[in-house]
């Protein structure tokens, strides 16, 4: 797998010098000049090797005529040729490949099984690791490799994503790069005619780079093996799971058939594996981004808030999400009294209100009342924006506390609302890695994800 | 598709350890009685055969037998109802047994193409039918599976004892879906099972009629 995601060398078999081709995307992804360039996009760390018999040279890159012409070994292989070649391109790769991933289509999803099969054996007989075929590639953002014919590679982070679709690959890579989401490495599986999601849960789950594991699925070919590696994994799994509608199921024969439909079934395996079902894209990075940043807790929770509005909204998810909001005790209020800093029309209660006219030192004298109680295991900080509000102070007073609180080990989730005036306060959040959403759900159902069981 | 003969599944339910009621299958009246003068009333009286599968419909189903001279009655009834309705079936004999008090059940398992043996448990009844309230695993399943499988239930409460009734025997439920686990997972070619119902108290979980396709 080393090979697959820390390759010291890479050949493009099937590399092309012709715009808005895949081989030709390929090139330039490896080499850090995708068409849709983003900070992110340097060279890859490795070399890079091209085979084309037809072209001379790609992108100031020699094209070597055959594999046979390169004499050093290489790690991985990239194959974007027509699907008939493949076998016989892999073949050719024995003892000087580790790893191919194989771009092209034209296997088993058009019908095409013998073909697969046949792709199959080559790389069991030539003991090569087969990623695909008909995948994007994969992406390891911490060492610039983009071996896929993505957009782009991605911001560094900690969140490795494992699809089992390409084309939602595509898009959130761009997202990322619109959010400043980092991801530690991302993989298309294609057919999944090689590896599959147990192997890289397995491999995942000692990667130092990587904190989450996110994954899309459609299918699972071998559901035993998934829930084994998934139980085994020593990080948090998120799944957002295609297909979970049970329409059409059969006719049976027993109640227990009848009663047991494939969605059901996918839930309490994934319940059982110890994975976290998400309902949408949203859902599952929010929650990604949170257990990456943030510790689990007890179900002990408090908010503050600067508007009664919201405080309410978040009480009702709370509910929804099963999240226990702690009863202030009269000692605390008496803390918060003493600060001096409460306005006289604070709630207190659970959500603690600090009202309209709050300012940072307000919310810094709340922070440090309750994260100080033993009974408070983690706060969402919320704040709407009114004249009185000054964002950016609130930010930098909650980055400070999480620097003094660190000891702790209670999560601090922040749901700064509104958007153009509170821009600056935001990234300042994000910058220093402090998860914030703007919807008290999306607070709420993150923080739930924290809370140890 | 076929099902497991009555014996066949006698055979696997004790090997499995999972309790049934007090019951023999009967060739004759003869037999029928014999087992009555030792056993428990009320009865309840079964025709078993894999050619009669929708049995109360078909008149092959007794319950609330309350001694012997009934239990004469219901078996000369019974046997000359289903010769008349289904000559050509196959019977395997009248099953006799004690009738068990208690909550209805249904505990059951199917193999999935993705997962392989699932295990599942819901209230019988309304709870089933309607509510659809059931639980899943995919086996092999432990008895803390099993007891998560109870806490999964939304009727879960009528488990541990609502408006004044005892809560039902949870250590006997769950050895009851703990032991269905084990058939899957070690006989391949059982493809389905319902123990349907099965009845549990406070004091013990039984399965009452059941069916094994394979």
């Amino acid at each position: 797998m080393k090979a697959l995601f820390e390759p010291k060398s890479v050949v493009i078999i099937g590399a092309s010098a012709k715009e808005n081709t895949v081989g030709n995307g390929l090139v330039k992804n490896l080499t850090g000049n995708p068409k849709y360039k983003t900070a992110a996009d340097i060279p890859f760390d490795g070399k890079l090797f091209l085979v084309n018999p037809n072209t001379e040279s790609i992108e100031g890159i020699r094209c070597y005529k055959s594999l046979s012409e390169i004499k050093e070994k290489i790690d991985l292989a990239v194959i974007a040729t027509p699907a008939k070649t493949v076998p016989e391109i892999l073949k050719q790769c024995k003892g000087k490949v580790n790893a191919a991933v194989v771009i092209s289509a034209g296997f088993s999803e058009v019908g095409e099984k013998n073909l697969e099969q046949e792709l199959v054996n080559t790389a069991k007989e030539t003991n090569i690791l087969l990623l695909g075929p008909n995948c994007l590639g994969l992406l390891n953002a911490h060492n610039h490799l983009n071996a896929s014919f993505a957009p782009s590679l991605t911001p560094q982070g900690d969140v490795a994503f494992i699809s089992q679709s390409g084309a939602l690959v595509d898009s959130i890579i761009d997202w990322a790069n619109a959010e400043n989401f980092g991801f530690s490495k991302i993989v298309s599986l294609g057919n999944m005619a090689g590896l599959q999601f147990h192997d890289f849960l397995e491999y995942l789950s000692n990667d130092k780079q990587t904190k989450v594991l996110t994954l899309y699925i459609e299918g699972l070919k071998d559901g035993r093996k998934f829930i084994d590696a998934a139980k085994k994994c020593k990080k948090p799994i998120i799944a957002l799971k295609a297909g979970l509608s049970n329409a059409g199921a059969k006719a049976a024969s027993s109640h227990t058939g009848s009663l047991a439909g494939s969605a059901e079934i996918y839930k309490t395996a994934m319940k059982q594996a110890g994975v976290i079902l998400a309902e949408s894209m949203e859902e599952m990075f929010d929650i990604a981004k949170t257990l990456a940043k943030e510790p689990t807790c007890n179900n002990n929770i408090a908010i503050i808030t600067n508007a009664g509005g919201p405080g309410v909204l978040a009480t009702d998810y709370c509910e929804k999400y099963g999240l226990h909001l702690v009863e202030l005790k009269d000692s605390t209020l008496q803390k918060l009294e003493n600060t001096g800093k409460m306005s006289k029309s604070y709630s207190k209660h659970n959500p603690l209100d600090l009202v309209g006219d709050a300012v940072a030192e307000t919310y810094k004298a709340a922070i440090d009342v309750l994260i100080n109680e033993s009974y408070v295991s983690g706060i969402i900080i919320m704040q709407t924006i009114q004249v009185m509000t000054n964002p950016y102070e609130n930010a930098k007073v909650i980055f400070d506390a999480k620097q003094r609180h660190k000891g702790k080990q209670k999560p601090i989730i922040c749901c700064f609302m509104g958007g153009e005036h509170s821009k600056d306060a935001v990234a300042l959040l994000e910058k220093n890695g402090i998860v914030n959403f703007n919807d008290p759900l999306r607070a709420v159902r993150a923080m739930s994800a924290l809370i140890k069981e | 598709m076929g099902l497991l003969s009555f014996s066949e599944v006698s055979v696997l339910l004790q090997k499995y350890r999972i309790p049934y009621c007090n019951q023999q299958l009967c060739a004759t009246l003869d037999d029928a009685l014999t087992f009555a003068k030792k056993a428990k009333f009320p009865l309840a009286m079964k025709v078993i055969s894999q050619d009669i599968i929708h049995k109360s419909d078909a008149g092959g189903v007794v319950i609330g037998i309350a001694n012997i001279g009934d239990l004469r009655n219901a078996y000369e009834t019974m046997t000359l109802t289903l010769q008349k309705k289904f000559p050509a079936a196959k019977v395997e004999g009248i099953l006799v047994q004690e009738m068990a008090e208690g909550t209805e059940l249904i505990v059951g398992a199917k193999r999935d193409p993705t997962f392989g043996p699932v295990v599942l448990l819901g209230l019988g009844g309304i709870f089933v039918e309607v509510l659809k309230d059931v639980s899943f695993r995919v086996a092999p399943l432990t008895k803390t599976d099993a007891k998560a499988m109870i806490d999964e239930l939304k009727a879960k409460k009528i488990f541990y004892g609502v408006r004044g009734k005892k809560p039902l025997n949870i250590d006997a439920v769950a050895a009851i879906l703990a032991s269905i686990s084990d058939i899957m997972v070690k006989n391949n070619t059982i493809q389905e099972i319902d123990l349907n119902p099965v009845i549990a108290d406070d004091k013990k979980a039984i399965a009452v009629d059941f069916r094994f396709i394979t």
